[in-house]
């Protein structure tokens, strides 16, 4: 084999042979991943913003969420690369390609609640995003599938945080145990940095 | 001879099977197609959309338009022009997104007929 050539991916050939598009595929997994990226750094400048009396309460949550998200990206991105997929070479392309809208600050941040609307806005989107994924790889591509869930419901969690700090409405969680615990996605795409 | 046009085409339901104003999704060849009919006139597209990739079969009717239900775009259903670009902001003091982020191609179309009470749309590709 000369360098270079790629030999029979029988890993490929199965989830064809399951019917799944595996180019469609790289491409939702490629906008996802780039929703995480862009997430996580704007989720950074949103938690710096997180002051106040109330503000501080909250910045440990945007924390968790952050570094999740982090995770998130993490844990998919060699999923994309096995299947032939690849990160854009331009970070400029990767974030214009994301699946979701940027997080940006508002205008009004001084206003907690409208750092907490932005938050959720973007849970929700990447809630969306890595639904189409689980559609599309359900009982046909199982790796996949794997990760896109366990993000998922992270995800779902995260929705789930802002809304009852949005909203008052009773709560079923508690905090993490350290802040970027991903319990769901610890274990994907060798996180060693947990 | 052969048909060509006729084994171009795959069979989706029967006539009877897809009612006024609904659509559904179904898939040829690993590729996924929306198929409906609205206001009595059958339409075929891809399900992908031209966005950001969701499945617009998630998405609703608003006259001739799907809108999709991930970022509410709008795109004409028989032309395939994307028709309205929803805007991120939910509030005043949100900062909108960057031109690049908010662009889309149109939606791709597909020839679809009804014959003998059966309905058909051409395959992708």
């Amino acid at each position: 084999m000369t360098k270079g050539e790629v030999p029979n991916i029988v890993a490929l050939e199965v989830l064809k042979k399951n019917g799944v598009n595996v180019d469609k595929l790289k491409e939702l997994l490629t906008k996802g991943v780039g929703a995480e990226f862009t997430t996580y750094y704007y989720y950074t400048i949103l938690r710096m913003h997180c002051t106040g009396l109330e503000g501080e309460g909250i910045k440990e949550i945007v924390e968790d969420a952050r570094i999740e998200d982090r995770n998130h990206f993490e844990a998919m991105v060699p999923r994309l690369y096995e299947l032939g997929g690849s990160l854009p070479r331009d970070i400029r392309k990767f974030a214009d390609q994301a699946g979701c809208p940027d997080a940006y600050l508002p205008d009004n941040w001084e206003d907690i609640n409208s750092i907490l609307k932005v938050l959720l806005e973007a849970e929700q989107c990447a809630i969306r995003s890595w639904g189409e994924v689980c559609d599309m790889t359900a009982g046909k591509d199982p790796r996949t599938y794997d990760i896109a869930q366990r993000i998922m419901q992270e995800e779902v969690e995260h929705e789930a945080w802002f809304i009852e700090l949005l909203s008052k409405r009773p709560s079923g969680h508690f905090r993490r145990k350290f802040a970027g615990q991903s319990p769901h996605t610890g274990s994907q795409g060798g996180l060693i940095h947990l | 001879m052969k048909d060509t046009i006729k084994e171009e085409r795959y069979p989706v339901c029967k006539s009877a099977e897809l009612a006024d104003n609904t659509m559904r999704k179904i898939t040829v060849d690993t590729i996924d197609l929306l198929v409906g009919r609205k206001n009595g006139k059958l339409f075929a597209c891809d399900n992908f959309c031209p966005h950001k990739g969701a499945s617009l079969s998630k998405g609703h009717f608003n006259g001739d338009n799907i809108v999709c239900y991930m970022h509410g775009y709008e795109y004409n259903l028989f032309t395939g022009k994307l028709e309205k670009m929803t805007s991120w902001k939910k509030e005043d003091t949100w900062v909108e997104q960057d031109a690049e982020w908010r662009k889309s191609g149109d939606l791709i179309l597909y020839p679809i007929s009804e014959e003998d009470g059966m309905i058909y749309v051409k395959k992708p590709g």
